[in-house]
């Protein structure tokens, strides 16, 4: 998938957010790069509501990292196999130590878990060699406008 | 009663040994000895706390530090904050209380780190009384606000929580931080923040103050950051404005704060009201609550923990401690664990 698409408000951010989150898989690894404010929590509630979770996205910034079990999980979650979202936040990093020492490689890939993760360019080396999902967000000529790029890596 | 409380959830490393008494009829508490390292000098290079670090930095300091607060003394109780927090960090205390509590044979309290911010209203310092009389206090509502938390609990007896609010994203404090950071200000951003608003006029600019109005005791403090952001970049030449903007901002996250504990207030008739977190130290939210709940709620007693305890600190660890110990609720320590995510 390689595309860039144009969003007006947030409410249109978060829903091809909804959008885009069902079609993914158990595995998948979802890269997001963008500056504080640009609509990362957005994309990760919007993300969320897609695959089905109920509960409140926190930020995990003081965390690092927080998972969200699909409580009840729909036909195509269970065909898919997909069980948890995995939040991460790189916010606070410098490298992917701190990632890997509260055991992010349990998360990152596992079939049943789909993994988000905010300023993904921070820990670049954790997703080497790895299929991601990345997606950068801009700022458009409005000041809620919002171009969001697209891009299988 | 004189009680060991070690407290590492993040990046404050903190020992104390508090003498208390009193049981649950007429708690009294004394700090005798209380150490805290800060890593805020090293954090400030990075902008925020790197968790390798401040693990490290707990493994290298705890031990000598529980030594110089114990002593020769052997403690009648040992209180460890057991989360929620950063994993890494809440291990090199719960783990350093585990062993001594095994090899002392000395009893041990995992205690959660927002029930310690709740129990700093029991501590008293030379500026500031005990005003907590046990008779008319529960129900209580407990407006805990930090860095990594912002929620609205109710207080029906010690021990007895019931969430009824929180943030949907971001803390609080986190707005507060990610603002400075937007505004080129160092880290901690909440305490420059309010320093700068000190000057400035809170009605200059017009910041979101999302859910301000929701059917519902939660927050959101995300989209915060967006509209600082813009505002930065729309105003970038003149930053004369600071104050205004610090202020504006201020304002705006506790606006939403107030309002939506005095409503709560009302809602589930409390007789008291409790301010807890380490964005409790800030002087307007602490001035504000308090004149919002004399004006709405006469009858509703007010009270916020000690400046010197607002931000983490294990004095409050093991007040709390203290009464997990007096309704006889003690942890196990060969099995305690540090939960990053546990909710009160």
């Amino acid at each position: 998938m390689n595309k860039i698409i144009k969003t007006k408000s947030e409410a249109e951010t978060r829903a091809a957010a909804v959008k885009l989150a069902k079609t993914l898989k158990g595995g998948d690894i979802v890269a997001l790069i963008g500056d504080l404010g640009a609509g990362k929590t957005v994309w990760v509630k919007g993300m969320a509501e897609g695959i089905g979770i109920q509960e409140r996205v926190l930020s995990p910034t003081f965390v690092l990292l927080r998972c969200h079990e699909i409580k009840r999980s729909g036909i195509r979650n269970k065909e898919l196999g997909i069980k948890q979202l995995c939040h991460v936040d790189a916010y606070r990093l410098k490298d992917a130590l701190a990632l890997e020492s509260i055991g992010i490689n349990d998360y990152l890939g596992a079939p049943d878990t789909i993994t988000v993760i905010e300023w993904a360019d921070r820990v670049e080396k954790l997703l080497a060699g790895k299929k991601v999902l990345k997606i950068e967000f801009g700022f458009g000529k409005k000041e809620k406008e919002r171009i969001i790029k697209i891009s299988n890596v | 009663m004189r009680i060991l409380g070690i407290e590492t959830s993040c990046d404050e490393t903190s020992v104390v040994l508090l003498e208390a008494s009193g049981g649950l009829k007429a708690p009294k508490f004394r700090v005798l000895k209380n150490l805290v390292s800060s890593q805020i000098p090293i954090h400030r290079k990075t902008g925020g706390v790197v968790p390798e670090v401040a693990a490290r930095e707990h493994v290298g300091i705890i031990v000598p530090m529980i030594i110089n607060v114990m002593g020769k003394l052997k403690p009648d109780l040992i209180a460890v904050t057991a989360g929620p927090g950063l994993i890494t960090s809440l291990r090199v205390g719960v783990d350093a209380a585990r062993i001594l509590s095994v090899v002392k044979k000395i009893p041990l309290v995992g205690v959660n780190h927002l029930e310690g911010h709740i129990y700093a209203n029991w501590l008293t310092t030379k500026k500031q009384e005990l005003r907590i009389k046990n008779q008319d206090f529960f129900p209580a509502l407990c407006l805990i606000v930090s860095g990594g938390h912002t929620e609205l609990v109710l207080m029906k007896d010690h021990g007895k929580y019931r969430r009824i609010g929180a943030t949907r994203d971001d803390a609080a404090g986190e707005a507060f931080d990610k603002s400075a950071k937007l505004m080129g200000l160092p880290y901690p951003g909440g305490p420059e923040i309010a320093r700068l608003a000190a000057g400035g006029n809170p009605r200059a600019y017009e910041f979101p103050r999302p859910m301000l109005n929701s059917d519902n005791f939660d927050f959101s403090f995300s989209g915060l950051k967006t509209a600082v952001r813009v505002f930065i970049e729309n105003h970038e030449a003149n930053k004369s404005q600071f104050q205004d903007v610090a202020a504006s901002i201020q304002a705006a996250i506790i606006e939403v704060l107030i309002k939506k504990t005095i409503w709560a207030a009302k809602e589930y008739k409390v007789k008291s009201v409790l301010l807890a977190g380490g964005v409790s130290a800030n002087k307007i939210l602490r001035q504000y609550l308090g004149e919002a709940i004399a004006v709405e709620l006469p009858k509703t007693s007010y009270h916020i923990p000690p400046m010197e305890y607002t931000t983490d600190n294990a004095a409050m660890i093991a007040v709390a401690g203290y009464f997990h110990a007096a309704r006889k609720k003690f942890s196990n320590p060969l099995t305690l664990e540090a939960r990053a995510q546990w909710e009160l």
